[in-house]
């Protein structure tokens, strides 16, 4: 005996396909209903009409429309009017899908790593640009390792000889003219709007990080944790990495380069960002990674 | 005319825009004798690609206006738009249907968009492998299969998804990513007449193999018709 069911009916039926019995649900005007038995059947669950009739025939086995092992007979299938119910039900499945899509943490997180990486290399090619540009006009000034005042500096002054004074070198002989400065100006301007742009940013892949990678954040850090599940394309993925796979995530070039050539294989890919490894002498380095990831894809 | 909606002008193809004055992807509108039509691009649809070089009668690998098909993974939804306006016309006047099944939610909300302006494309957010899901929605079989999900294992899903859902002597049509499939360095042609042999042994007559380099390189549309 064969229990046949699909969303809107269900029949049981012997072997020959001979139809024994059926009932069929008229509600499909009803989209919500029909949603909820769509998702029912797609977790594969019975719906309301399947089990009344499991319950009249307990030896009948219960298989979803469709099944090469169920026998040919005249099942119950939808009407026309009940099929274009279900093409407007899945339409606005797909849209509940699109929607929920928005909630997954780690296409959130991935947007937002990847606009931090993109801000940054933005940033930094202005900077570079801003130190050059004001080394030009004022060839006294020296940068040691802290350039990130000289931005605010340049935003605010109102002219060179004002900067000048207030980096106390000298005024050079020649300095821009007006419109030249006033380029200079707020190249300095936007360069400080980026770095703080870019604070921000980071201050939210940290809060999401550290909600969604607790474990790994609380290891690794949340910057590191967050570029690391991106590299694997979802926390799912990356809980199921095995160490080694974690510890080259983001060495791929020089993995496979290693696999091809057979040159030295990389010792770390992104892990390297952490200050264990990257503050580390060289020669030890491969083996902290290698203990590293192996903590990390616990944590994962 | 390669249908009543398609229509070859010189080397383009062209079909009747079922949604008058909208462009879908950026593509451009003409008119021909006062009917608006939209530019087919080849390079974004693989099956536009086919239909151009394919050898035999172009109109073969359309399906029949009006009828029921499936696509699976359907992407942004070019080549939807066009087999939409074959299919179902303007307000779907002809009756089709179109069942799109993808797996990125990225792919469905183009989708989406498209279906509410386009009745009878019906958009589905699901893996082309798990039919328990969504093989409900597609009670009867149909006579039309398009395939192309680049992954690997694409011919078990085409083979599986054509036993469930293509009727006996149904067409069904499956673009076959080569960089998809595990490479086993013996080169394309040698991975491409594997997938032959193995479609013929799984109850599939190969009437065509249509290479589509030049549009879409390292792929190649099997024009396969289910035999048993």
């Amino acid at each position: 005996m064969w229990l046949w069911y699909d969303w809107q009916a269900a029949a049981v039926a012997d072997d020959d396909g001979v139809i024994h019995d059926s009932a069929v649900w008229d509600g499909f005007f009803d989209q919500r209903a029909l949603i909820e038995r769509l998702h029912c059947i797609a977790n594969g669950g019975l719906t309301q009409e399947a089990r009344l009739l499991q319950n009249r025939f307990p030896d009948a086995k219960p298989t979803i429309h469709g099944d090469p092992l169920l026998p040919a007979a005249d099942w119950p299938l939808p009407s026309e009017e009940a099929l274009g119910a279900a093409d407007k039900a899945a339409t606005e499945m797909a849209r509940q899908g699109v929607a929920k899509a928005a909630g997954d943490p780690d296409r959130r997180l991935e947007h937002l790593l990847r606009a931090s990486d993109e801000l940054r290399a933005t940033f930094l090619t202005m900077e570079a640009r801003l130190v050059e540009w004001i080394g030009l006009f004022l060839p006294e000034l020296r940068f040691g390792k802290d350039r990130s005042t000289l931005a605010k500096a340049v935003g605010e002054a109102d002219s060179l000889a004002e900067l000048a004074s207030q980096l106390a070198v000298s005024m050079p002989e020649s300095g821009p003219s007006k419109s030249e400065w006033k380029s200079l100006r707020e190249w300095g301007d936007s360069t400080a709007t980026f770095k703080g742009k870019l604070d921000r940013l980071e201050n939210g892949i940290r809060e999401l990080a550290e909600s969604h990678l607790p474990s790994l954040s609380m290891m690794l850090g949340p910057l590191l944790a967050a570029r690391l599940c991106v590299e694997a394309h979802g926390r799912m993925r990356l809980a199921r990495l095995p160490a080694g796979t974690v510890q080259v995530l983001g060495a791929e070039k020089a993995f496979f380069n290693h696999l091809k050539t057979g040159a030295a294989p990389p010792k770390h890919g992104h892990i390297f960002m952490h200050p264990w490894i990257s503050r580390s002498p060289r020669w030890v380095r491969g083996k902290i990674a290698r203990t590293i990831a192996a903590k990390a894809s616990i944590a994962a | 005319m390669l249908s009543w909606a398609i229509r070859l002008d010189g080397r383009t193809l062209w079909s009747e825009n079922a949604v008058f004055g909208a462009s879908v992807y950026g593509e451009s509108l003409r008119k021909f004798s006062g009917t608006e039509y939209r530019r087919w691009d080849p390079t974004r649809s693989k099956l536009a690609a086919a239909i151009l070089r394919t050898k035999r009668n172009k109109s073969l690998l359309l399906p029949e206006p009006g009828s029921t098909v499936l696509y699976l993974g359907a992407g942004h939804g070019t080549s939807i738009s066009h087999l939409h306006d074959h299919l179902c016309g303007a307000d779907n006047d002809l009756n089709g249907r179109i069942v799109a099944v993808d797996l990125a939610p990225r792919c469905l909300r183009d989708l989406t968009y498209l279906a509410r302006s386009r009745t009878g494309l019906v958009p589905i957010l699901g893996d082309a492998r798990k039919h328990t899901s969504w093989g409900v929605l597609v009670p009867h079989p149909v006579n039309w299969l398009f395939q192309d999900v680049a992954q690997s294992g694409q011919v078990e899903i085409f083979v599986t998804a054509c036993r469930r859902f293509l009727n006996l002597g149904g067409l069904g049509l499956l673009s076959l990513k080569a960089a998809s499939e595990r490479w086993t360095g013996e080169g394309e042609h040698v991975l491409f007449n594997k997938v032959a042999t193995q479609l013929t042994e799984s109850g599939f007559e190969v009437e065509e193999r249509i290479k589509l380099t030049g549009y879409e390189d390292n792929h190649v549309l099997f024009v396969t018709r289910r035999v048993e």
